[in-house]
């Protein structure tokens, strides 16, 4: 992982094994020694592969991920996958982890809206690829070429039509859909107005600049002979590119926020402001970026003559997919083998992402997501896994269950410890019927998984908060051990939240006026004039997953959604973006101080329509793109932490 | 509705001496023994009437525990009034009251009211800190001081008016420029304006937050 960086491609193993298959079409069997990270299932055949195609993760041409690009047929369908390379593909200063964040995992071609070619006179050819959800991928770098084969290939696969306003422009699956042309449209980094680009771009640059730290001088350019060169030369053609890049971002970014204002502004007349107005004079015109060139789509020709208003048609095609209702048992079998292995967990991801799980699945399906269970486990597996944890959840019990009176006595930490969890589980969801009642045994359930996990994880211990994110996972579980373990896989990416100098806490509230500074400036002005941009008004929401703004039922459809990462693991932070955006008009419009603020968001609590909500925060997290994750540095909860030296710091114990 | 002043509020002090059981006495009059623990910051709000006059009681209910004390300590800010409360049956929770004294001193304006409330005084066979010592301490600090139960109601009505009637005083007194709002107060309409203070007119406030 510390590898600094790839000078010579030859050293790397995949690499060569790649040279000696060429680029022709083979069977995936004979695929190379090192298939780890990409297994694919026999039967499929390799139809295209390409080595050397790179991502820039930043603006800097000197960030790169390298890896291989393939296309492969299986049946009659037609994938595509892009897997950096393990190790030293990268030169950019991300983890591992964060490389194969950008993997492209057997994409259905089919799921393809659009492919742009580009060709720039100087640097490297390159693609953009928008899926039909309004994803775009990162452009894609042919530093061995490669483009007009890799487009060749799919045409022999899929219905491939080039645009007629654009040859540049593939169309997968002939469309119709104008909008969806914008999108595609708006990748294109040409005719950019000067004025729009440092501006839009500031936020990402410091943003970067923490972000990468030292990554920025590591001569990566060295691949093509430019080692030791100043970067800003003239002629360097990467930093041509890159500042290509960094236009189409920020129209990407210009595009989203002004796009995501207009549709909150006009469409989201949510009945909870009575004095909503539906033309809102409220709707910012974001300083220099006139409204009238937000419609980018204005200059798409409306094909078809869609029914009446075309502008809310156009804007709600991007605006989320419609969910879908709950995964049920029989679909549920189609995404295992015959022996319970989740055969394509993407998908699976995909699936509960857009429609939560039926209630009956959750016992199932909920260790699996939250990584208790590994995906490619048996049934079999499973079982014994669940028995195995028995028996060591029943150790760490009794280390304090053996715990004498006498013993006690002398262990001021663990009496506190174990008042302060007993005056709280016997103030958690009492008026579910699950916990309901004098001497409900489930109470007790709670109280000794909580002390429990203080032991497991005795640096953290106990903070108020846990056993909201305990309460549903016992009563989804209906089991102590299983409860514990799912919750000790939650707290893996959740326990910084719990901290005792709250530093995940900021970090995610940090993130979060990131993006709202990037998704809605004039908001983010507002919060900054009044004095709370520490955004603690959504403290309570992001602790405990916003445990306390919805129905039983409910948060825990939003936590599956969540769990699955599907698009972004910060979704929650989207998920907030697109609440104060609902309301944005009301707290500028009422000039809500911090205490009003404050005040107001806590009484939203059950008011907030949750799939309304996470449809506008799927599309924020569509729109915001590349730009959005710049906003959120490496290692905020719930990814994983940076380094793994000590997870927590080690916490004084209190009583207060 | 309208008021002639907005007075906020703060409870502070230690996890499960009862702040949200005596929020909810004073704006709801019932006790709930089983409610969920407060996450953050929780609001009530209740009108009362001091020398005739409606004064709206603008009450935030924090959450206890040390580790949400860097994000409770931002919510001191422009309190004109807090509520110090322990529990009379758990020594510890007493032995915290400089603590949060402290913190109170340190983040609140100097000018905030502080009413110490002795909680769970129904609990009178299970007393761990004896009437005198609170009494002492508040003394010691220059606090007001009551003993309450939320479950009884005993007191509860008592301590947050006897709060009202010292910051009353206050502003009667010229202690408070009252159009200035980081002091917790609020003007409403036909407000007395202080000696010091705020005319009439003075607050576009009025009722600009009322529930
Ligand atoms: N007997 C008795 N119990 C109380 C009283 N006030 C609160 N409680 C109990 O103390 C527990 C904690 O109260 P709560 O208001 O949640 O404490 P907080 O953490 O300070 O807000 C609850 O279970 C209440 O039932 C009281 O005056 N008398
Ligand atoms: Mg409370």
């Amino acid at each position: 992982m510390q590898e600094p960086e790839l000078h010579d491609l030859s050293d790397d193993a995949d690499y060569a094994a790649s040279l000696q298959q060429g680029s022709t079409s083979m069977m995936l069997r004979s695929d190379s020694v090192k298939s780890s990270s990409s297994r694919e299932p026999e039967g499929a055949e390799l139809v295209y592969t390409r080595d050397n195609v790179a991502i820039h993760p930043s603006s800097l041409a000197s960030e790169r991920i390298s890896g291989r690009l393939k296309l492969i047929k299986q049946n009659s369908s037609l994938f595509m996958t892009w897997i950096p390379y393990k190790g030293h593909g990268s030169t950019a200063k991300l983890s591992e982890k964060d490389t194969n964040l950008y993997s492209i995992r057997a994409v259905p071609v089919s799921d393809i809206r659009s492919i742009r070619r580009h060709a720039p006179p100087l640097g490297w050819q390159y693609i953009i690829i928008v899926l039909s959800s309004g994803l775009a991928y990162p452009p894609l770098y042919f530093y061995n070429g490669g483009v007009k084969e890799f487009i060749g290939t799919i045409k022999q696969h899929v219905f491939l039509t080039r645009s007629a306003e654009d040859v540049n422009l593939f169309l997968v699956n002939d469309f119709q859909d104008p909008l969806q042309k914008t999108l595609s449209s708006l990748e294109l980094p040409r005719a950019i107005p000067l004025a729009y680009g440092p501006s839009n771009i500031s936020v990402d640059e410091s943003t970067l600049v923490e972000v990468q730290g030292s990554g920025v001088n590591d001569g990566s350019s060295s691949a093509f002979h430019h080692q030791g060169r100043p970067r800003n030369k003239v002629h360097d053609p990467a930093r041509d590119l890159s500042i290509q890049v960094l236009e189409k971002f920020s129209r990407v970014t210009k595009f989203a926020r002004e796009t995501t204002t207009q549709l909150f502004s006009e469409h989201h007349g949510n009945g909870y402001d009575p004095n909503y107005r539906r033309t809102n004079i409220h709707t910012p015109a974001v300083p220099g970026h006139p409204k009238k060139s937000s419609s980018v789509g204005g200059k798409v020709p409306h094909e078809s003559p869609a029914s009446g208003n075309s502008e809310f048609d156009e804007l709600s095609l991007i605006w989320g997919k419609p969910r879908q209702p709950p995964l049920g048992y029989e679909e549920w079998i189609s995404f295992l083998d015959s022996e319970g292995r989740v055969t394509d967990l993407n998908a699976l991801r995909k699936r509960i992402f857009y429609g939560g799980l039926d209630h009956e699945l959750r016992k199932e399906v909920w260790g699996l997501l939250l990584g208790y269970h590994s995906h490619d486990s048996t049934y079999a597996e499973r079982e014994y896994l669940k028995s195995v944890k028995k028996s060591e959840y029943e150790t760490i019990k009794n280390q304090w269950k053996s715990i004498s009176l006498a013993q006690a006595k002398r262990f001021t930490k663990f009496r506190e410890r174990k008042g302060l969890i007993e005056k709280d589980v016997v103030r958690t969801d009492r008026s579910i019927g699950f916990y309901d009642g004098d001497d409900n045994p489930n109470v007790n359930v709670l109280r000794d998984i909580l002390l429990t996990y203080s032991f497991y994880n005795f640096d953290l211990g106990y903070c108020q908060g846990m056993s909201d994110l305990l309460s549903p996972i016992l009563y989804v579980m209906d089991d102590e051990s299983e409860a514990f373990w799912c919750f000790v896989a939650l707290m893996e990416r959740l326990g910084p939240n719990f901290n005792r100098d709250q530093n995940g806490m900021h970090s995610q509230l940090f993130a979060l006026s990131k993006l709202v500074e990037l998704l809605d400036g004039s908001l983010h002005n507002y919060f900054k004039q009044n004095d709370c941009l520490n955004y603690f008004f959504c403290f309570r929401w992001i602790l405990i997953q916003f445990k306390r703004e919805f129905q039983y039922e409910k948060t825990m459809q939003l936590w599956e959604v969540l769990w699955t990462h599907y698009l972004s693991e910060h979704l929650h932070l989207y998920l907030c973006v697109a609440i104060l955006k609902r309301y944005r008009n009301k707290i500028i419009g009422e000039e809500m101080d911090f205490d009003t603020l404050l005040k107001f968001i806590n009484e939203l609590s059950g008011h907030i329509d949750l799939d309304a909500t996470l449809r506008d925060a799927e599309a924020l997290c569509i729109c915001a793109g590349e730009n959005g994750a710049a906003c959120i540095p490496p290692g905020t909860p719930p990814s994983l932490p940076l380094d793994d030296g000590l997870l927590y710091s080690q916490q004084d114990d209190e009583v207060l | 509705m309208s008021y002639a002043y907005l007075f906020k509020y703060i409870i502070i002090g230690d996890t499960g001496v009862g702040k949200s059981c005596l929020l909810l006495q004073f704006t709801d009059k019932r006790f709930q023994p089983v409610h969920d623990l407060t996450i953050g910051v929780e609001f009530g709000a209740r009108m009362i009437t001091i020398d005739n006059k409606p004064i709206k009681l603008q009450i935030w209910d924090t959450a206890g525990q040390e580790s949400f004390r860097s994000i409770t300590r931002s919510y001191y800010r422009g309190a004109a009034g807090a509520l110090l409360v322990y529990d009379i049956t758990r020594r510890e929770t007493f032995n915290h009251l400089a603590s949060w004294l402290e913190d109170a001193r340190q983040h609140a304006n100097a000018n905030m009211t502080i009413m110490l409330i002795g909680n769970k005084c129904d609990l009178a066979h299970r007393r761990a800190v004896s009437t005198e010592e609170g009494e002492q301490f508040a003394k010691e600090h220059g606090l007001i001081f009551m003993e309450a139960s939320a479950k009884t109601a005993q007191n509860v009505e008592e301590a947050f008016i006897k709060t009202a009637a010292s910051i009353y005083k206050k502003i009667q007194d010229g202690v408070f420029d009252v159009s200035n709002e980081s002091y917790g107060i609020k003007v409403g309409y036909g407000g007395i304006p202080g000696p010091s203070g705020g005319r009439d007119g003075s607050s576009s406030q009025s009722g600009a937050c009322c529930s």
